[in-house]
Parts: C-alpha cells; structure tokens; sequence
C-alpha cells in the first residue's frame, strides 16, 4: 500500500515537472482554473448559484483547491464580495457555491467571476491562482417585463428582528414614487436613476398575514407592494430527554417552540442524531421520537436534536449513560396472600433491566384513603413484602413501584391490589347507659348502648348479649340476645336490684362486657337545676367532686328535648373528672337542653348529682303573653299575664318590658322614655323578676287615654314587636257617685221589698178600710133606740146644703204646687122655695176617701148637662180635674179644725162621677138625674162660712161632684 | 354582538329562503320581497369586505383609494337595469356563482377561526340568494332557460388566473369584494324597481304554478352572450 502511494506520488510529481517544463517553454504556467462557470438566481431566496468544473486535473487526481470568488454590482469594478472557496476537487467534477444577496437581485445587475489554486499540500509548487474567468453577468431586471413599477423583493420571509432591504425598480421617469411601510412613509437610497433601496433594520412581527410595504407614484393609480412575511423568532426544543423501559428501545421527547406566528406555517423538522454511532433518524412527531438501541451494548449516547425551519435552525445536545436513564415498567403478577386478621404479604415481579440490575421497589399501604404504610424492598426479580399491624376486618390497599436501585431515574407506574383483613373478636366493652321508670310497681328499665366502632367491633356485630344478675339472688341470672343493629332494649324488672352486664358479639367473639347496675331506689333525688350557658363549642359542664368513691361519672341529655323519643345521649367521664364540654352537631339555638349528672358508684349504680339547663345560643322570646287588665280607677289598673309560659321560650326569660304610651310628655317615676320601633316615644317599665306576673300601672291620670304592651326580654333582647293594648281611665266623679247612688238603689228596693211584703200592715196603719158604717156599731147603738125611722143616712138621703165652689181662672191651669190657695165658694143647696126645682134636695158628701161601692150608687152627681150650658159652666166642668184635689185640700185643711169627737159623723161624700176627669167625652145624652138620695148630713156646715150665692146655679146635670 | 346579530339575520334569512330546503315560495311578491331584502343585506360591506380589509392590513390611508372596485368585473347598476327579468337573474345567478369561486380562493388568506365563519356564513348567504333566484325565474312567464339551483358543493367554475403576488392577490381580492357589495347594492335596487313599476312586470307578468319539477336547462348561450365583457371576474 505504501509503496503504491509512493509510486502514485512520484508519478503525479513527474507529470507536474512534464507540466512545468512545458509551461515554461512554452511562457505560460501550468494553472488548475475554473471553467465552464455557470451562474443562476433564485429570486425568492436572494440567491446566486454558481456551478464550475475543473478540467485539467488527472483522472482519477483528487487536489484540495481554492476558488477566489467575485461579486460586483451594476458594474464590474464596483466588486461587493470576495470569497475564497475552499473544496476537494476532482477531474471534470461540478462544483457548485452560494451567495446570498442582502439587496434583491431585481433591483440590480450583478456580475461574478472566479479564479482557482492548488491548495493541497502534496504539491506546494502548485500554489498559484489561475487566471480569472470571464465576468459573468446577472440581470434581472431586463426580464422583469413591461410594467411600470416593480417591488422587490416578492412575499420574503423573514423572522422578526432581522435586516430586510427592498427596493423598487420605476420604469417611469415622469412619476416620483414615495413607498410606505404599513402606511409610513419610509426613505431609502437611489441605486439608479430607476431603482430606489430602503434597508429596513430590525423588522417587527406586524400581523398573521405580514407587512405590507407598496409604492405608488404621486400621480395616477400606480401601486405595487410586497407583503414581507415576518415570523416570530424560531425557538429551540425545550426539556429535551431520552429515557429507556426495556433497554431496547429509547424514547426522546422535547418541547416544541412556539409557532412561527404566520398564517402559513412553516413547516419544521425535528433530526435526531446520535454522534457514537453516527446514526441520523428524522423525527415523525414534533415532540417526541423512538430510537431503537443497538444491540452491541452500547452505553453511552450522545443525542442531538436539531429543530429547523425555513428561516433557522435549533439544535440541542443530551449525553447520557443509558443504564442511567432506566424507566422501569410496572411490575406485575401482584398478588396479596395469607391474610389474617392483622397481617398480609404481599408478593410480585419486575421486569429485568440487565442481568445484574437490582431494583428499588417501594410498597404503600393505604386506609380509608391515607397511607399508613411505606417500606422499600430491593428485588431482583420476584418481591414479596410483609405487612404487618393490620387492623381486623379492615380493607386496605397496597400498591408497589419500582426503580433502578444503581442508579435511578424514575419510578414505574404504580400497580395496585386491595384486600380486607379477618375479623377478629370486638376488642372494647360497649358504651351502655340506662332510663329508668316506675310502671304499676315494676321498675322499667330501657337500656341503651352505642354502637361499636370499627376499630372496636373488628369485624360486623351480628347480636347483644344482656345479662340480668339479680343481686338479691345471685343465683338467678337471665340472658337476652338481642340482634344487631338495636342499639338498646326495654327491661321490666321487679323492685330487687339487678346487675346488667352487655356484650357485643361478631362471627370471631365477644367484647369484653360493660356493666351497669340497677336498683328499686331509682336514686333521683330533688337537685336544684342550674342554669348553664351554651356556647358554639357546646356546654361547658361542671360538677363538685364526690367524696364517696365513684367509679364515673355520666352525663345525661335528650338532643331533642321537645321529643317524646327524646334522642337520649349520655358521654361516660372517669373519676377524676369534673367538668366537660358537651358538643352535638343536634344544638340548635333557642332549644332549651337538660343535662343531668350521675355519679357511678362502685356498685355500678348512677345516682343524680346536679342538673343543668341552657340554651346553646339564646334567641329572642318567640311570642308574648297574653296579657289581662283588671282593677282599673282613674289613677291606675293592674295587669296580669300568669299563663305565660317562660320556660318554652327560646332563651331565658329575664323580665318583662312594659310600653306604656300617653299624651303626657313626661314619663312616670319607674318608667323611663323609649324609642319604638316605628320612631314613636313611649314611656317602659322594666320588669326585672321574671316570675313577676302581675304588674300595677300606677298614677295615671283620670279620663285619659293610654296604651300598653308588654313583651318579655332574654339576654337576646325582647320579643315581637305586637300591637298596643287601648285603655282610657274612669272620671273621678262618676265614681264617687257610683259609691253612692248603687246603695241608694239598693236601700229604695229593699224598702219597696219591705213595703210590699208589709203591704197589709202599711194598709192598716196609713190607709185602713172605710168602716162599713152597716156594720158599724153605732148602728147596733142607734138600733137600739125606739125611733126607727132613725136609720143609717144613706147617701141617696141626704141633700147637700152647699156647694163648694172653687173660683178657678179659666184658661190657666198650674200645677199643684203652684196652686194658689183656692178659698172654696160653697154653695148652698138647702132646699129653697126658688131653687128647688128638682124632686127632692141632694145632699153631697165630701169623703177624703173613694168608696167606689158609693160611687157606683151616686147619682147626685150625674147632673144632666143641658144643652144650654154656658161656656161658663163648661169652664167650671173642666176644672173638675183639679177641683177635687183642691177641694180635697182644703177638706183636709178644715177637717183638721173638726173637733175629734164630731168627726166620725163629718162625712164629705166624694162622689165619683163618669165623666170625672173625661172633658173629652162629654156625654151627648146625659143621663136623666137620678132620684136624688136623701142624703142627711152627718155635719151642718155653718151657714156663716158660706157665702151667699152669687152666681146662678149651675144645674144638677151640670154638676159633677 | 354585532356580529351575532348578523349571524341571526342571515340565518333568518337563509331559512326563509325555502329552496335551499327543497321547495319554492309561489307567491311572487314574497319572493321579490326576499330578494330585495336579501340583497339589502349582502350589499353591507360589513359582511366581508371590511373584515378583509381589516385581516389583510390594507386599513390604511394610502391603500383604501386603491381598493376601489375595477370596472367591468362586475355588471354596472346601468347594464342591470336594461335587461329583461329573465336575462337579469340569468346574470345575477352567473356572477354570484363565480363570487362563490372566488370567496373560496380568498379563505386562504384568512387565517383566525372567528373570520373564517364570517365567510362561511357569506357563502351560505349567497346560496340561499342563489336558490331564491332559481325560484323566481321559474315565476317568470315564458322563461324556457331556467337559472339552475345553486349545488351545494365547492362550485366547478374555473379558478381565476393566480396571482402569486402576495400583495397584488390581496388588493384584487379587496376590489373584488368591494365591487361585489356594489353589485348587490344595484342588484338590490333593480329588485325594488321590480316591485315598483307593474308596467314591466306586465310584460314578464309572474306566472305561478311553475314550480319545480318542471324542465330545467342549463344557461343558454344566448344568455351567455348577454354577459357583458369583462363581467366576469379575472
């Protein structure tokens, strides 16, 4: 081989001598130059392709060369780049090279040119550059066409932030063209007199759809633009990472960058190459890609990710041990074996990573949703774990993961098993607590427990067991079972005491047993009940130590107290206990709650210690009371609301507020103003005994008007605002007189009570009969005497000697009172030769008396009334009605002057006539005058007294006594 | 909301436009009156023009003179009105056929969701158009060559000549649109004419009962010619 180079060398370097020697004869050295120099555009990308060959080299003769590259613009001696092209160069081989222009090719004419030299070390006499080609010329501009205006260059992409040059290209000379960037106007340089440059720096990204830049002359509607595509800045990938789950396959995967921002997208490609093995996968995905690992162990792998889009393009580099960036899969087979009550093994098996890898696998146990649990076991293939303190009749979960233990990277998934462990016997006596009643002699016992919990029952309760011990008869023991889930039995047990022992009982056994012991004394002796303030943690109770030993204490209460079922709940305390805080989530404010406090003795027998009472938040009252008023006078009444019932209002009832509402400003002594609630004043009187029920509104004024309300207060405040309760006092007077007219009343009734049922002896004693003069004795007397025509003189006998007769003003008529003393007018009716006309003399009888048997036989009275009457004598008829009266009086009068010892024979007949007092109905047809009876006068009326007649004569008819 | 309430409005009248469920209103003045509101419609350069201007960054001082409609792309208010009902519906079925065409090309260059519907629902509304079109040339009396419904897949007019100006394409596309809201504005016009002078309308009298189901020709070559040069769209 070595000898073959060296022959190949001396070979080359004898032909180069033969190329020297014939240049120099011939003046001109032997050069390796470019030719056949081709040059074309690519507008879109500003590009210049150039394409060359070297023709004189040997065939199969490979030199490193240099290529001088020039690039000249509008004119060739205005060059505008230099390069040296250095490549590997073979006989007859096309060579191509790039230049991008920064100003478009459009806007002017370039021209380029190239000169080559052996660059190669194995022929250094060789290094000289050729001679330059021809200028190549680019021009663009003539193949534009015909319109007036051109804007270069054409929809670029760009990313944002770059240097963008435009141009345009006028074939116009009359127009100034002015050109705008997204409406601002931009200033660039003049190329030409046809092309005008504008080197936009640090473009921005303006919108989806791009920039729009134009031109248009300053006259006419010549426009042209492009649109310049910016796009947001090519990121690279992010979080690039290969990782391996079975050692044969790796999985990379990175972030993308964000989008280019363009509503046409530029597409991107993601390369993946690996640099120890030189190996180059093109990602399908954007963000993650699969690399099989190769199968010569190979450890170390250097990664390159290498984004690129149109305009840029990313790369990022990961160099990793591949035992390093193991991911294990989750293990499998799990299985959870022999469980028991507290213990279970848990078993499973991982997949290998290498024959000598160890893995890390790390085992949690869950409860009721929490671990309670977490242990690491190192497995090679197969794990199995022990997990131990169980509790009985439990479900739980255990899940396992794995990990390189050498060298770790990442966790599997988990891989998950549940399972429940055995039951076992209930581990704790139940909580039992008992009510006790007196039923027909029978001491009723109800007794309660709680359930076990789960950790306490260890497995499902299936029944109770009770036990009765009869303590007076310890030989006598009963046993009830009662099935769960009762929380509590009803015992009928006579007055002997009795210990009662419970127990909970599951499939494995039974709970240890709770014992409580009954006896005939229930033990409830009267306990002053305290009052207790609920707080949103519940009631804080205490009680005093006992002296005696106990062995607990227990708190009693219903949780819903207006409840025949009650909801009895009891909290168990040790001995040394004194207070505690009783909290259920059944308070509800303004809900009165008794507790009551047990003792336990060492007997096992509660006695009552203390009670309380409270609220667990006090409320307003919820209604008010119904309120009477009494004893109301003038200055004060009295109100009265005993059926009110306190202790069912929602909180304590403190007192009672009384609102008193009057016109007076001023409010009275133990009352002070208050504001109600519709801004009205009133006067309150606080009432601060809440077992006061009766309240005396005092000083008030008489004939007034008030208006009252009362309500109850708690600590809370008052109740419901209600309506106001009218009331107006008496006047003073009316109830003085009162006082005194009802017991008038009262004595007139019982005297007209008295004088009615003393009628007869009020008759004897004020009005006796008129004695029967028939019957009289005297009769009897004169009877006895010889001269019989001595007889009674009957009325019809006599013949009055006068007539009374009362001067009256006619027209006037005035009442008794105011009747003047009537000097009566009498007139004489003995018998005269000129007045007797009639068949007989009337004597008329004036009687202070009616005798109504008399009247009935008078008719002396009954004067025919002649049709001839003179007003006059009518006038006289019509004062009849007061004559008697008058006459009457006078009577009296002049009776009174009778000696006492002529009186039983002074008779003065008052006769009653028909037409008596009835001037209405005079009549038409009088009755003829009777006979006249013989009337003898009983008392001769002295003539002196009379008068004599002065008048004419009334007629009898016309004279109605 | 503005939008939303376009979108009501077009869908309101796409449903009144029964054709594009399968059949015709038979009453004459109804239809005239849709179209006449239809057109009103389609004439607010709301619809599609403004949101291209807006999309494409041509809302500036110096370019909105040059998106001004390029005569002869679309027939003249003038050039409408001298034709006779049945050649004026020929056209107009013609013409929003290649708006169709062209709308198509111009989604490309719209690139947010939210316009993308705009132009959708522009699109529905020129079908509906078209259909109600359909339906009053079949109320003309003695039309033998019918307007053919609109199909309701892409159309098969031929595609306009590319433009691969980026900036060229979207200054056409914003005088096309701007000639479109023109046209519809005349063809509009044209419509309440209809409704207003019954002397034309006793010469092509609305002839009812010809509904579909009767014959149906594709546009004759008569009616081709009456397209005017340069009518349709480059």
């Amino acid at each position: 081989m070595a000898l073959f180079s060296a022959f190949q060398t001396t070979f080359l370097l004898a032909l180069l001598s033969l190329k020297t020697y014939q240049s120099e004869v011939l003046s001109e050295p032997l050069s390796l130059a470019p030719e056949s120099l081709e040059v074309s555009i690519d507008s879109a990308r500003q590009c210049l392709h150039l394409q060359w060959s070297v023709h004189n080299l040997a065939y199969h003769q490979e030199l490193k060369m240099v290529f001088q590259i020039e690039i000249s613009r509008i004119k060739t001696s205005n060059v505008i780049w230099v390069e040296n092209y250095s490549t590997t160069v073979k006989r007859n081989q096309v060579l191509r090279w790039s230049w991008e222009s920064k100003l478009p090719l459009e806007c002017a004419k370039h021209s380029v040119r190239m000169r080559g030299a052996v660059d190669d070390a194995q022929v250094p006499e060789l290094r000289f550059w050729s001679n330059w080609t021809s200028w190549e010329e680019v021009d663009v501009q003539s193949s534009l066409g015909h319109d007036p205006l051109f804007v270069f260059p054409k929809d670029k992409l760009v990313e944002e932030g770059s240097n963008v040059t435009i141009c345009y290209v006028s074939r116009s000379h009359q127009n100034n063209i002015s050109c705008y960037l997204e409406g601002v106007r931009m200033h660039g340089e003049q190329l030409d007199p046809n092309v005008c440059v504008f080197h936009l720096k640090n473009v921005p990204f303006v919108r989806e759809t791009g920039t729009n830049i134009y031109c248009k002359a300053d006259q006419g509607d010549l426009i042209k633009g492009i649109v310049l595509f910016v796009s947001k800045v090519f990121e690279e990938p992010k979080d690039f990472s290969c990782e391996t789950r079975d050692l044969k396959t790796l999985n990379c995967t990175w972030a993308p960058g964000s989008d280019a921002g363009l509503l046409t997208q530029l597409s991107q490609s993601y390369t993946l190459f690996e640099s120890f093995s030189g190996k180059k996968t093109l990602c399908k995905h954007k963000s993650w890609c699969n690399w099989q690992v190769s199968p010569d162990s190979q450890e170390m792998y250097n990664f390159t990710l290498t984004a690129e889009n149109y305009l840029r393009k990313r790369s990022v580099h990961l160099l990793f041990n591949l035992t390093h960036r193991v991911h294990p899969m989750a293990p499998f087979n799990v299985f959870v074996k022999n469980v028991s009550a507290t213990n279970a093994t848990m078993t499973w098996k991982v997949h290998s990573i290498g024959n000598y890898s160890t893995l890390l696998c790390q085992i949690e146990l869950y409860g009721e949703g929490k671990v309670i649990q977490k242990q690491n076991v190192s497995v090679k293939v197969n794990g199995k774990h022990l997990m131990k303190k169980l509790e009985p009749s439990t479900e739980y979960a255990a899940q396992v993961r794995c990990a390189n233990a050498n060298h770790f990277w990442k966790w599997s998934e988990w891989t998950r098993r549940n399972f429940t462990t055995a039951e076992a016997a209930p581990s704790e006596a139940p909580d039992v607590w008992r009510n006790m009643k007196s039923v027909q002699g029978h001491c009723v016992v109800t007794l309660f427990w709680k359930p076990l919990s789960k950790l306490q029952a260890n497995g499902k309760i299936l029944f109770y067991n009770v036990v009765l011990e009869n303590l007076d008869r310890p030989s006598t023991l009963k046993l009830l079972s009662i099935p769960a889930p009762a929380n509590g039995t009803e015992l009928t047990l006579d007055q002997c005491s009795y210990q009662i022992h419970v127990t909970a009982n599951n499939s494995v056994g039974t709970s240890p047993a709770s014992v409580i012991a009954v006896s005939g004394d229930p033990g409830n002796k009267e306990v002053e009940e305290e009052r207790v303030k609920g707080t949103e943690d519940g009631f804080c109770l205490s009680w005093k130590p006992q002296p005696g030993g106990v062995t607990g204490y227990v708190v009693e209460w219903c949780e819903r107290p207006g409840d025949p079922l009650c909801d009895l709940q009891w909290k168990n305390l040790g001995p040394n206990t004194t207070s505690t805080v009783v909290s259920s989530d059944a308070f509800r404010p303004g809900v009165r709650y008794n507790f009551r406090i047990y003792g336990i003795s060492t007997e096992r027998i509660p006695y009552l210690l203390e009670k309380k009472t409270g609220y667990s938040q006090e409320l307003v009252p919820s209604d008010n009371p119904q309120v009477l008023m009494s004893n109301l006078t003038s200055y004060s009444f009295t109100l009265s609301w005993k059926d009110y019932a306190a202790e069912s209002q929602p909180g304590f009832v403190q007192g009672y507020s009384l609102y008193l509402k009057s016109k007076a400003a001023r409010c009275l002594p133990g009352s002070e103003k208050a504001v109600l609630s519709d801004d009205s004043i009133c006067c309150k009187y606080k009432i601060d005994n809440p077992k006061q029920k009766t309240f005396v509104v005092e000083n008030l004024q008489p004939a007034s008007f008030y208006e009252f309300f009362l309500t109850p207060y708690t600590s809370v405040g008052e109740g419901p605002q209600g309506a106001f309760t009218k009331v107006t006092t008496p006047d003073e007077y009316s109830h003085i007189l009162i006082r005194i007219i009802l017991p008038m009343i009262f004595s007139i009734l019982l005297i007209m009570i008295l004088c009615y049922l003393k009628s007869q002896w009020m008759k004897e004693k004020c009005y006796p009969d008129i004695p029967d003069p028939y019957k009289s004795s005297v009769l009897s007397l004169i009877k006895s005497k010889e001269n019989p025509r001595l007889t009674i003189m009957n009325v019809k006998d006599c013949i009055p000697d006068a007539i009374e007769v009362i001067n009256k003003q006619e027209g006037t008529r005035k009442s008794l009172t105011e009747t003047e003393p009537t000097k009566p007018t009498y007139l004489y009716l003995l018998p005269t030769e000129k007045s007797h006309s009639g068949p007989g003399p009337c004597i008329c009888f004036e009687n202070f008396t009616y005798n109504q048997a008399a009247s009935d036989s008078v008719s002396c009275g009954h004067v025919p009334v002649t049709p001839k009457a003179q007003p006059s004598q009518l006038g006289l008829l019509t004062s009849s009605e007061n004559g008697p009266k008058a006459l009457g009086k006078n009577y009296v009068n002049s009776l009174g002057e009778i000696p006492a010892g002529e009186t039983n024979l002074n008779y003065v007949s008052q006769l009653a006539s028909p037409m008596c007092g009835d001037k209405s109905s005079l009549p038409t047809n009088p009755p003829e005058p009777a006979l006249c009876s013989e009337y003898k006068t009983q008392m001769a009326i002295p003539m002196g007294l009379a008068s004599p007649p002065s008048i004419t004569l009334l007629d009898e008819g016309e004279h109605d006594h | 909301m503005l939008a939303l309430c376009d979108l009501g409005l077009v869908l309101g009248l796409l449903f009144l436009s029964t054709p594009a469920m399968g059949s015709c209103l038979d009453n004459y003045q109804e239809l005239l009156g849709q179209l006449q509101k239809q057109a009103d419609f389609m004439q607010h350069t709301s619809m599609l023009l403004d949101p291209y201007i807006s999309i494409q960054g041509l809302d500036k001082d110096g370019l909105k003179k040059h998106c001004r409609e390029r005569p002869g792309v679309f027939p003249s208010k003038d050039a409408l009105q001298q034709l006779s009902r049945q050649e004026f519906l020929q056209i107009l079925n013609t013409t929003l056929g290649h708006v169709l065409h062209r709308l198509r090309t111009l989604q490309k260059d719209i690139p947010k969701a939210q316009d993308l519907e705009k132009l959708n629902i522009a699109k529905l509304n020129i079908r509906g158009f078209k259909n109600n079109i359909h339906c009053m040339a079949q109320l003309l009396p003695g039309s033998l060559e019918k307007t053919e419904p609109t199909p309701t897949g892409p159309g098969a007019s031929p595609s306009p000549t590319p433009i691969s100006d980026a900036f060229q394409r979207r200054l056409e596309g914003c005088r096309f649109l701007h000639g479109y809201h023109r046209f519809m504005h005349s063809v509009g016009q044209v419509f309440r004419e209809w409704g207003q002078s019954p002397s034309r309308s006793r010469r092509h009298s609305p002839r009812r009962g010809l509904r579909k189901g009767k014959h149906r020709t594709h546009l004759s070559s008569r009616n081709k010619r009456l397209m005017p040069r340069g009518w349709l769209p480059r």
